[in-house]
């Protein structure tokens, strides 16, 4: 075990120098940390990444992070967002977390758990949005926003705003995703509340949608043409419009409810190298980039590299949500939602 | 004289003695196991229901139990329209499996039916098909807005229409999909089943008809009750065909509800464990009412008599029966794979009308593409057969030596035995997967993480399935068999060796292929305890779905029901030669 580790020392510190002295780090790779920080994540050679997000989705990251870095092995554990926190409490309580990375969309959730992570601020920490950020432990590493999608097939006279999809004709022809499916869903119920107006609620829940678990089956529904339109996580249909689906999407205009992540390292991590390289070039340029063209997202970093097919800066209002408001309304709000709706708890 | 019969009782007492300190043992070694992967779990679970909070995070305390989740859930109305649900669905759904799986077991082991092995082959190929994309499948056929059957309808101009999103769809699918479990319970008590005593029923004069529902029934009854009870158990914990069938017009069952539970944000595992031990209570009052039905009767008929299997002559009524399979096997069988290979294979899933299913530039190989170029899917199949081996065979053995213990001997305690190994039947993989996390994490020496994990937490789960299953076979063995080989001078380990296991051989091999089937398919107890490096197919399927990717979850369903199909084959292939082959080969 002890010549383990000093290998794996002798072999961090000769990296580091062969680098520095043969400049084998580029300019470009400076943005994802300081050269001794690549040798060290190199020779640790791997990590284990915990996600509530979609394993597909992120396994294009992670492809995308080994074509700069193919030393690295990423492991991934996926978990729907109330699993993985109580995977993640429970493991960490038996001192068996395994995670590198945590990586979740509901910050209500993390933030309670913040002494559970270790100080970490990514080079570029100065370009990201203070809006997006509860915890100087926990990053915005995925940032994504709310849609409306619909069924070009049947749907001849789409919706153009929030407030379409109150529309009588519209009746039993939307879906939506219920409040209680994790910290996107409530984000969006927030936003029409505050932005759209008190009523807002009521007159969509007139039109009777049919009720989701989560975006993705919803997704999957409107392709089918099970349902013709409603609100849908960009990321979610972009993939499908991309394969070719007959869909459209469009932000509205009225906002698009923004949800950051909250991403962070363990204490415990057994590779915070590799894991902080990890986060590193996923919040760096490069990496915003890669998840905004090729996945759908959006960014918190406060000048955009670019943005998603259709998303149109000048027009579309991004919205965040006070976390304050995010913590404090969510039980009540969830609570009249699901009366408004006639959702069954 | 007297002195030989002292010295002679003397040893028979030593004897018994002995085997009683043997038998002690034995069921003290047994105990032990079922504490650590019975017990103990459940025990955390109840700690769960009757708190607010994770045993292993806040630690393990008696100071604030509150019977709290238990009102809260049973003054909801919500949870009584779901219990309600339930037991409609259920109890329609195990009707539908009596009935189909009871007649194609007679049809393929007593009569004359041409091309048996085919019919038997589909009687249980709804087996490999996991919930979730069974109720895929069907929603793809029988949704009313798009489903394909009422685009043929429509297309041949037939005004009808099916709904499958409904609590009839769900209890027709239940019916179809767990008429397996009734079916294998029931072709392996037939096929042991000496005809001597219909042949006596015959020539009293009883008619083929009043035979079969005079004699041969009411003598499988153990089988056919066994089948029925664990069918309607099995359809209690599925979450995969309510969740998609049910979920369009909010008809909630209790896995359903359950789900929701654990999924909501933040998530409701204490309320959740409340519902789950409300279930168990359930369940626990049926397998109750099953010990009462089938207490105080014999069913023994495989005695120490050689007998050659009977074949009914139907006649011209063989073209019937063999009628019946085809139009089970269209029904169960190809429609929903045609449903699932049309989703594989189709770019994506908006089908206007009949032209467009057949316009064949819709289709493409990307879903196969894609999900073999996602590395986790190898992984998860070599995983996943990793673990469904390593439970069929531990899992295997452990029911072995349980039901021999309940059913071949008379040691103290087995009584014991045979509830706390039918207690994990009753519980919903959703919640005992938290409760299998709970109660292991914390034991030293590394099992967290391992496959070995994961293959505990299936034996545990489906231990009542594989009991019940042998149960069967060991109540059709008459002791006569054992007694002969005693008192021919075998030991009980060589009489076991020699006659139990040959003449249980098809049931024990049912049961092991039952086993890997279940932990192929499992997916509750995987969530909670699988890590980066033993991720299984049913964890990779849950992630497709949940990825809104019908297309991929269908390709990688036909990648494992293929899969599963070769395994099943080859463990069909296996257990070939019946009871008397056995038998002569050991005798």
């Amino acid at each position: 075990m002890n010549r383990k580790i000093f290998a794996r020392t002798v072999a961090i510190a000769g990296a580091a120098v062969l680098g520095l002295i043969s400049g084998a780090f580029p300019v470009q790779a400076q943005e994802f940390g300081p050269p001794e920080l690549i040798a060290a994540a190199k020779a640790e050679g791997k990590l284990v990444f915990y996600t509530a997000n979609f394993a597909e989705v992120e396994q294009l990251v992670i492809k995308q992070f080994n074509k700069r870095f193919p030393e690295i092995k990423v492991e991934m554990v996926r978990a729907p967002g109330g699993q993985l926190i109580t995977r993640v409490r429970t493991e960490a309580a038996a001192g068996k977390l395994i995670a590198d990375v945590v990586d979740h969309s509901d910050r209500g959730l993390m933030l309670p758990m913040e002494d559970m992570f270790q100080d970490y601020t990514p080079p570029n920490a100065a370009d990201y949005n203070p809006d997006a950020l509860i915890s100087k432990k926990l990053w915005p590493r995925a940032t994504i926003a709310w849609s409306i999608a619909y069924n070009t097939e049947l749907v001849k006279d789409p919706p153009k705003s929030w407030m379409d999809l109150t529309k009588p004709e519209y009746n039993k022809l939307t879906g939506q995703v219920f409040a209680q499916s994790g910290g996107t869903t409530w984000t969006r119920i927030m936003f029409e509340r505050q932005v759209l107006g008190e009523d807002y609620w009521k007159k969509q829940a007139a039109t009777r949608p049919v009720l989701y678990p989560s975006g993705a089956p919803m997704a999957d529904s409107l392709v089918r043409g099970e349902v013709a339109m409603g609100p849908l996580l960009y990321n979610v249909i972009y993939q499908k419009k991309k394969d070719g689906a007959p869909v459209g999407i469009f932000f509205p205009p009225e906002g698009a409810p923004v949800n950051p992540y909250a991403s962070g390292i363990p204490k415990t991590a057994a590779n915070p190298n590799a894991a902080k390289l990890f986060l590193n070039w996923c919040l760096s340029k490069e990496g915003q980039t890669f998840m905004i063209k090729e996945l759908g997202n959006l960014t918190s970093l406060k000048e955009p590299p670019a943005y998603p097919e259709g998303f149109d800066p000048k027009v579309v209002k991004v919205w965040y949500p006070k976390f304050e408001d995010y913590v404090k309304l969510q039980a009540t709000w969830v609570a009249e939602w699901d009366k408004t709706f006639g959702y069954r708890q | 004289m007297n002195g030989q019969t002292s010295r002679r009782s003397e040893v028979v007492r030593s004897v018994s003695e002995g085997q009683r300190a043997w038998g002690g043992l034995w069921v003290t070694f047994l105990l032990a196991i079922l504490g650590f992967l019975v017990i103990y779990p459940i025990l955390m679970l109840l700690l769960g229901a009757l708190t607010d909070t994770n045993p292993v995070v806040e630690g393990i305390s008696l100071s604030h139990l509150s019977v709290k989740n238990f009102v809260t859930v049973l003054a909801n109305p919500n949870v009584a329209e779901a219990l309600a649900n339930t037991m409609i669905a259920c109890g329609g759904g195990t009707l539908i499996a009596v009935v189909i799986g009871l007649l194609f077991s007679w049809i393929v082991v007593r009569t004359n039916t041409p091309f048996k092995g085919f019919i038997a082959a589909a009687s249980i190929l709804p087996l490999f098909a996991p919930p979730l994309v069974a109720g895929v499948a069907w929603a793809i056929l029988g949704s009313p807005k798009t489903g394909l059957i009422n685009t043929m309808f429509k297309w041949v101009g037939l005004d009808w229409r099916v709904d499958f999103y409904s609590m009839w769809g769900l209890v027709f699918v239940f019916g179809i999909y767990y008429a397996p479990y009734v079916y294998m319970f029931t072709a392996s008590a037939l096929r042991n089943m000496d005809p001597s005593l219909e042949e006596a029923a015959e020539i009293s004069g009883a008619s083929a008809f009043a035979t079969l529902f005079t004699v041969t029934f009411p003598l499988i009854m153990p089988a056919i009750v066994s089948g029925m009870l664990l069918s309607f158990i099995v359809m209690l914990g599925i979450y995969g065909i309510p969740a998609v069938l049910g979920a369009p017009t909010n008809l909630a069952v209790l896995t359903t509800y359950i789900f929701k539970l654990t999924n909501w944000s933040p998530p409701l595992y204490n309320t959740a464990a409340a519902v789950a031990i409300i279930l168990m209570v359930v369940t626990g009052l049926l397998v109750f009412l099953q010990q009462r039905v089938l207490s105080g009767r014999s069913y023994t008929t495989v005695a120490g008599k050689a007998f050659r299997p009977r074949s009914l002559d139907l006649g011209r009524w063989r073209w019937f029966t063999f009628g019946l399979g085809i139009v089970y096997l269209l029904i169960v069988v190809v429609l929903p794979s045609l449903a699932l290979i049309v989703a594989a294979f189709r770019k994506f899933m908006f089908i206007r009308d009949a032209a467009s299913l057949f316009d064949m530039r819709q289709y493409s190989l990307m879903h196969f593409y894609s999900i073999f170029d996602n590395p986790l899917t190898l992984r998860s199949i070599y995983n996943a057969v990793e673990v469904g081996v390593v439970t069929a065979v531990v899992g295997g053995a452990l029911a072995f030596a349980i039901g021999y213990t309940i059913h071949r001997t008379r040691v103290t305690g087995r009584f014991w035995i045979d509830l706390i190994s039918t207690v994990p039947v009753a519980i919903p993989g959703l919640v005992v997967g938290v409760a299998y996390l709970w109660a292991w994490i914390g034991i030293p020496g590394g099992l967290y993480g391992t496959i070995w994990i994961l293959a505990l937490a299936f034996i545990a789960r489906f231990m009542p399935d594989t009991v019940k299953s042998l149960s069967t076979s060991f109540m059709q063995i008459h002791r006569e068999l054992e007694e002969a080989a005693w008192v021919c001078g075998k030991g009980m380990l060589e009489t076991i060796r020699t006659i139990v296991l040959p003449l249980a051989r098809p049931g024990v091999i049912a049961s092991m292929t039952l086993l890997f089937v279940l932990a192929i398919r499992e997916l509750g107890s995987s969530l909670f305890l699988y890590t980066s490096n033993t991720m299984v197919m049913s964890v990779l399927l849950l992630d497709y779905y949940e990825g809104g990717n019908i297309g991929k979850t269908a390709a990688f369903s036909i990648v494992q029901t293929i899969l599963l199909g070769v395994l099943i084959g080859g463990a069909n292939w296996l257990s070939q030669g019946s009871a008397q082959g056995s038998v002569a080969r050991t005798g």
